[in-house]
């Protein structure tokens, strides 16, 4: 798996995770043997389309997929925060998701910012009030101090007069403004990884700016690690360190940032950077497609996922079995059968 | 280009909305959804109206369509008998032939299609509605017009939940096509689409657009996709077009400072970019309480005294580049170079 020249261990690491679903109409294969690791102060973005498995693997790691999902096997290693009795690493995937030590990780360690910030927050308490309450269930602190902590980090995420907003409701606040909070919000216990779950897709391009620019402050500040979840190429180039290109539930392809831009080796990233509409290209030309569209979960073509759309596809091997995720090159990992036997 | 037909003139375009308080329902106030909007379409080309949440880009789309009627403002169009009508003051009688002429394809594949229907009743609605045809015509246009978007005629009989995004939108599509229209507004018609579907469909919408001769008035928040599509681009803001010029023009010289800011706030999706853009400070102004003076001058980094008291008016400070700014003569603006 990647080994890059990181000094430090990493953070979390994830091991070969399969998250299914049990609807009564069969199996769906969410994640299906994810693997990757985050290191400290960095930020690894998970990219794909939809149905791709980018949003339940984060749920995995928060241990918050509902039922009928499961996680069916796998390891989500977290090199816990020393102090407190705590230490050592934590195997995720073996903590029940309602113990009191997974909800201490659970924003404590590891905070969560959603996609939609208006269903995120609850439309009868003030935006004070959640901050609050998530500030007093992790910290040993008053409703007094919790306020001010509160106030304290709406004024971090540059929100303007938090000592006004703070007694607001989700609805008094624009889009960009809720999306500060929510940020607020998933740091105000100071966690050491922050998830990020599409956290601009409902936003405008100019606020967006304004909200990636907050998170790379913040991260430099904070000394943050970020997991940024998006099926916006743009804001990953933008953003990651590292990344992730998952389709259909399994990593494709993973590598250092500009190793996935410059030179992607698995035909679907090749495909999918091409596919999109560039601000640099010349206006009315055809654009290059990729052929027939993501396939409904339950009709999982069988051997690779991606060999019905493949413009590379291999007759009687990508259909026939599924190729195991191997090292390129130092920390650039490729899974496809164009690189070498299963 | 210079002879071409203007299919759409708009001039003047207003739409308030009132605010209204109180048991009375007193109005205390108007949000300025639109505020004296001008610009034209030509005949065969792709036009977009571009801008961020609540620039009253869709309200003015919708103004063109008299999905709402308008508070002020002319909306010419040149229906195919070559005469100029006034959209906006039309009766509602005379509008049904003109409707014909103008159709709409929706942002959101998945709520836009009724479920309970087939793709026959959906794309023949149209023809139904209109009395085009008996029911064997309408069949033959039905799998003419899925054949046209890329679909198999032997769908017809399928219901929506059955097709991927992708494909509804082609549906959509279909539908619209259904009346052969001279003019299609199509508002954000991929921005709920995966990256890999969007290009099929963008592909889709300049064949036939070259096939059929259609005339696109192209609603969209998407710069790239701006970008891909367009012969010109008007860029709104609070409610006013600041700037209007053809695509290459705006995307490599802007000259007003808003469309500088918007273009350099797209990610590009090329580590080598990073970190060369300007955020802008503070939030989109309020249509129902605007600033003084031109409604960009708070977030403005090149604001002068002159922009927080006069309202700057559209001008043409070249043939065909139109712009709403004070200092559009003298400032030197970073585009997006190639």
């Amino acid at each position: 798996m990647a080994t890059e020249s990181n000094t430090e261990p990493a953070i979390l690491s994830v091991r070969d995770l399969k998250t299914y679903f049990f609807p009564d109409e069969g199996t769906v294969r969410a994640v299906d043997g994810v693997s990757f690791d985050l290191y400290p102060k960095k930020t690894l973005g998970i990219v794909g389309e939809s149905g791709c498995g980018k949003s339940v693997t984060a749920r995995s790691i928060l241990r918050i997929v509902e039922r009928p999902g499961k996680i069916v096997s796998g390891q989500i290693l977290l090199q816990r925060k020393s102090g407190n009795g705590g230490g050592g690493v934590a195997d995720l995937v073996r903590l029940d998701p309602s113990s009191p030590e997974m909800r201490l990780i659970r924003g404590g360690e590891i905070g969560l910012v959603f996609q939609e910030p208006m269903t995120s927050f609850s439309p009868v308490h003030t935006i004070g009030n959640q901050i609050i309450e998530t500030v007093q269930l992790h910290m040993r602190v008053g409703p007094k101090e919790a306020r001010e902590r509160a106030i304290e980090m709406l004024r971090l995420v540059g929100i303007p007069k938090p000592e006004r907003r703070v007694d607001e409701y989700a609805f008094e606040l624009s889009g960009g403004l809720r999306q500060r909070a929510m940020i607020a919000m998933a740091l105000s216990c100071g966690p050491r990884i922050l998830i990020a779950d599409e956290p601009t897709t409902a936003l405008d391009v100019t606020t967006q700016a304004q909200i990636l620019d907050l998170m790379r402050q913040l991260q430099e500040q904070e000394g943050m690690t970020i997991i940024l979840i998006t099926h916006n190429l743009g804001v990953v180039a933008e953003m990651c360190d590292t990344v992730v290109v998952m389709y259909l539930g399994r990593v494709v392809e993973q590598g250092p940032v500009d190793a996935i831009f410059h030179a992607p080796k698995h035909p679907y990233t090749r495909a999918l950077l091409r596919s999109i509409p560039s601000i640099h290209a010349t206006t009315r030309t055809t654009l290059p497609t990729i052929a027939g569209s993501i396939p409904h979960p339950y009709n999982r073509p069988t051997g690779c996922p991606f060999h019905p759309r493949c413009p590379e596809v291999l007759r009687g091997v990508c259909d026939a079995g599924e190729p195991e995720l191997q090292s390129f090159a130092a920390g650039h990992d490729v899974s496809c059968f164009l690189y070498g036997k299963p | 280009m210079e002879s071409r037909v203007r299919l759409l003139e708009v001039k003047g375009l207003k739409k308030f909305f009132p605010i209204r308080r109180g048991i009375l329902q007193r109005e205390v106030g108007q949000v300025r959804a639109v505020d004296d909007v001008t610009f034209y379409v030509e005949k065969g080309e792709t036009l977009s109206l571009v801008g961020e949440s609540g620039c009253g880009k869709t309200t003015t789309s919708r103004c063109i369509l008299r999905a709402i009627k308008a508070t002020a403002g002319q909306i010419l169009f040149r229906p195919e008998d070559g005469s100029v009508v006034d959209v906006a003051t039309l009766p509602k009688a005379q509008l049904r032939p003109l409707r014909r002429q103008m159709q709409m394809i929706f942002q959101d594949p998945f709520s836009s299609l009724n479920p309970r229907r087939t793709l026959l009743d959906i794309v023949a609605e149209p023809l139904v509605a209109n009395r085009i045809g008996n029911r064997r015509d309408q069949l033959d246009r039905v799998a003419e017009l899925l054949r046209l978007v890329g679909l198999r005629p032997e769908y017809m009989r399928r219901y929506p939940h059955a097709f991927s995004g992708g494909q509804r939108q082609r549906i959509g599509i279909a539908r619209a096509l259904a009346l052969n229209p001279s003019l299609i507004v199509a508002d954000e018609p991929v921005s709920a689409l995966d990256v890999s579907v969007q290009a099929q469909i963008l592909n889709l919408m300049l064949a036939l657009q070259e096939r059929l001769g259609l005339t696109y008035l192209f609603v969209a928040h998407d710069l790239s996709v701006v970008k891909h599509v367009s012969d010109r681009v008007a860029v709104m803001y609070v409610g006013r077009l600041v700037e209007m010029t053809d695509t290459q023009r705006l995307f490599a010289t802007p000259r007003h400072p808003y469309t500088e800011a918007l273009l350099s706030a797209v990610p590009v999706p090329d580590p080598r970019w990073r970190s060369k853009r300007i955020v802008l400070e503070g939030e989109v102004a309020d249509p129902a309480n605007p600033p003084s003076g031109c409604y960009f001058h708070p977030r403005c980094r090149y604001a002068v005294e002159a922009c927080r008291t006069e309202t700057p008016q559209l001008a043409e400070i070249q043939p065909g580049h139109y712009v709403s700014c004070h200092r559009a003569g003298e400032l030197h603006l970073k585009g997006i170079v190639a």
